[in-house]
């Protein structure tokens, strides 16, 4: 077991190295468009992260990440606009009000089980966009808000797309190492317990309710941080940005990555992401193909691509002496 | 005003009602939600477009022709989406659900283009009443849904075919030891669910306009129905599509149109509350 966990965690830092090193040179090579696709599907690896905190780690499954990210969005614009913040004070305070209402959502939803709470929470998606769309004095209605100021601390603005990428870079690079934390924490175990088999987790003495309402808020922590950087990034909000769909999108990219760690979500996010930019000339049969690719893979593949590669790994390169029965 | 109202709010119940039901019946089926259910009512209604508006067939014709081609559809969408993943976790059936919702979605639109379209309806004109006027459609589309409701009671209850659908739904396993061939029970299982929603699609096109996208807002309020009326119940479903048809039309009128959906699943909410297992759920005792 221990070999396991061992020998993904070294793959993952040296795939973690290279995309570093890649990170760095890609704004000096690309155009500024190229980067301005790169730095959303930064944001949108954050609330793939989230799904992969829930769903990944805790079992359970939420169609509300991306009604998450827009409360995230909104709360940084009306911060910044109407009361005058600076941008770090917006941003930490999008991430705590986030979690704080999905902790407490969470604990009222977690009171159903499994497809009980996906409904709720397809239920709140709906709520949520509705009110993005109609609430005037907090989200512009159906205009949304335009001019958010840009990111800045003391003299640094980020003002050009390059430096609006290091600003968000730094942000997912911090957030998924402390994301590495809590995978070895008792408290991402728990999880853990929890999304194996509820009861056994509860006969060991872990509360699943607070645990899961915890799980819950962490992945909205993630949301709202996405949802900060988004409003210092796009300088306009809608609310047709925050949609169910933009929700399943989540969790195709997860799956399609694979769930069994979140270097699953970073292959996910970017394949989709570069995927839409690339197909752009087949843009009218784009999205039947796109379906039809996540049926196949699903049928190939029902544990994602790095679930595939695990296989793989296990089967030919993995010593033969460590590889016992793997479940 | 009310009495208008109430018509049309409940014939909309019973054209959810359909969803829910063809969705449960495949709940009940083999245990997954099917999250494109809400396609098969956008896609019945496109191919009862296409027979009663290229082809020129009367309206009645169509629907029984597009009930009959969304059998197969149906039946294809069970081979190719779940029957491959059985065996695989609940979350990857979701996920190739989702996949097969956006092929339907962009196959309707690739086909009969993105322009909303309209086509006959059943029952033309208005009736008086008092001082409400009803459109004689919601009347057809009352009449319809409980006859075909009835239908599928009579099928799944009385019938042979549907008693090997049963059995199968209680236990596959055992279903196949005495000699059913479960693929093509759970093919048929899938075939009348998407058979009874295409109809729905029919039955709603001339009076709300269809386009490729209304699959969607329909399943959520499918869903909706379904988990305030009790999860895996029939008449739960049917139950659950009224409370939410009548909820959309008196919230609709007296509250705000804008908030329709929000209105509904703010009911949903709370029913979970009070009553996690819906109005006819039983409490499911879990299993280690």
């Amino acid at each position: 077991m221990k070999e396991r966990f061992k020998s993904i965690r070294l793959t993952n830092v040296v795939i973690v190295a290279a995309i570093f090193l890649l990170c760095m040179l890609i704004p000096s090579q690309t155009s500024s468009y190229m980067l301005r696709v790169l730095n959303i599907a930064m944001i949108t690896y954050l609330c793939v992260l989230s799904v992969y905190v829930l769903l990944g780690m805790c079992g359970q499954n939420s169609f509300a990440q991306a009604g998450l990210w827009g409360i995230g969005a909104y709360i940084t614009a009306n911060v910044v606009m109407k009361l005058g913040y600076s941008s770090i004070t917006a941003f930490i305070i999008s991430v705590i009000g986030t979690a704080l209402f999905t902790f407490v959502i969470g604990f009222a939803f977690f009171r159903l089980r499994m497809y009980y709470f996906t409904f709720a929470t397809v239920g709140l998606m709906t709520i949520l966009n509705g009110l993005f769309m109609n609430w005037k004095e907090a989200t512009g209605g159906a205009l949304g808000i335009s001019n958010i100021p840009e990111f800045r601390v003391g003299g640094f603005v980020a003002n050009t797309e390059t430096s609006k990428y290091f600003v968000i870079l730094a942000t997912v690079v911090l957030i998924s190492l402390s994301l590495k934390f809590l995978f070895h924490s008792p408290l991402g175990r728990s999880f853990m317990a929890i999304r194996d088999n509820e009861i056994a987790a509860n006969c060991l003495g872990i509360n699943s309710l607070l645990t899961k309402s915890i799980a819950f808020a962490i992945s909205g922590a993630l949301c709202g941080a996405a949802g900060a950087l988004y409003a210092f990034l796009s300088g306009y909000l809608s609310y047709q940005s925050f949609t169910y769909q933009q929700s399943t999108m989540y969790l195709i990219m997860i799956m399609l990555g694979g769930t069994i760690s979140p270097v699953g979500a970073v292959i996910g996010t970017l394949i989709i992401s570069l995927l839409q930019e690339w197909v752009r000339p087949l843009q009218n049969y784009m999205q039947l193909i796109y379906g039809a690719g996540i049926m196949i893979l699903m049928i190939v593949q029902p544990e994602g691509i790095l679930g595939g590669g695990k296989v793989i790994y296990d089967k030919y390169i993995k010593p033969k002496k460590t590889s016992t029965k793997n479940g | 005003m009310n009495l208008q109202l109430l018509i049309s709010g409940t014939s909309m119940g019973f054209v959810y009602g359909l969803i829910a039901m063809g969705m449960v019946l495949i709940f009940r089926s083999v245990g997954i939600m099917n999250f494109a259910q809400g396609e098969f009512l956008m896609f019945g209604g496109y191919i009862c477009y296409m027979f009663n508006r290229i082809f020129n067939i009367p309206i009645g014709i169509s629907l029984i022709l597009s009930s009959l081609i969304m059998g197969v559809v149906g039946a294809i969408f069970m081979r190719t989406a779940y029957w491959p993943l059985r065996k695989a976790q609940s979350k990857a059936i979701i996920v190739s659900a989702m996949g097969a919702s956006i092929v339907l979605k962009e196959g309707a639109r690739i086909i009969w283009g993105s322009i909303p379209v309209s086509m006959d309806k059943v029952a033309d004109g208005t009736a008086k009443v008092s001082t409400a006027s009803i459109q004689w459609q919601y009347v057809a589309i009352i009449v319809i849904a409980a006859f075909l409701m009835a239908l599928v009671y009579i099928l799944l209850e009385k019938t042979f075919i549907g008693h090997i659908m049963q059995a199968t739904a209680q236990d596959q396993y055992m279903a196949s030891l005495i000699g059913i061939p479960v693929i093509v029970s759970i093919g048929l299982t899938f075939a009348l669910s998407a058979m009874i929603t295409g109809v729905g699609g029919g039955l709603l096109a001339p009076i709300f306009f269809l386009n490729n996208t209304m699959g969607m807002t329909s399943g959520a309020k499918a869903f909706a129905a379904i988990v305030i009326g009790g999860f895996g119940s029939v008449p739960g479903a049917i139950i659950g599509g009224l409370i939410v048809g009548l909820v959309e039309a008196f919230g609709g009128a007296y509250i705000s149109t804008t908030y329709q959906l929000v209105l509904i699943y703010i009911v949903l909410v709370l029913v979970l509350m009070v009553r996690p297992q819906g109005i006819f759920g039983d409490r499911i005792q879990e299993k280690a």
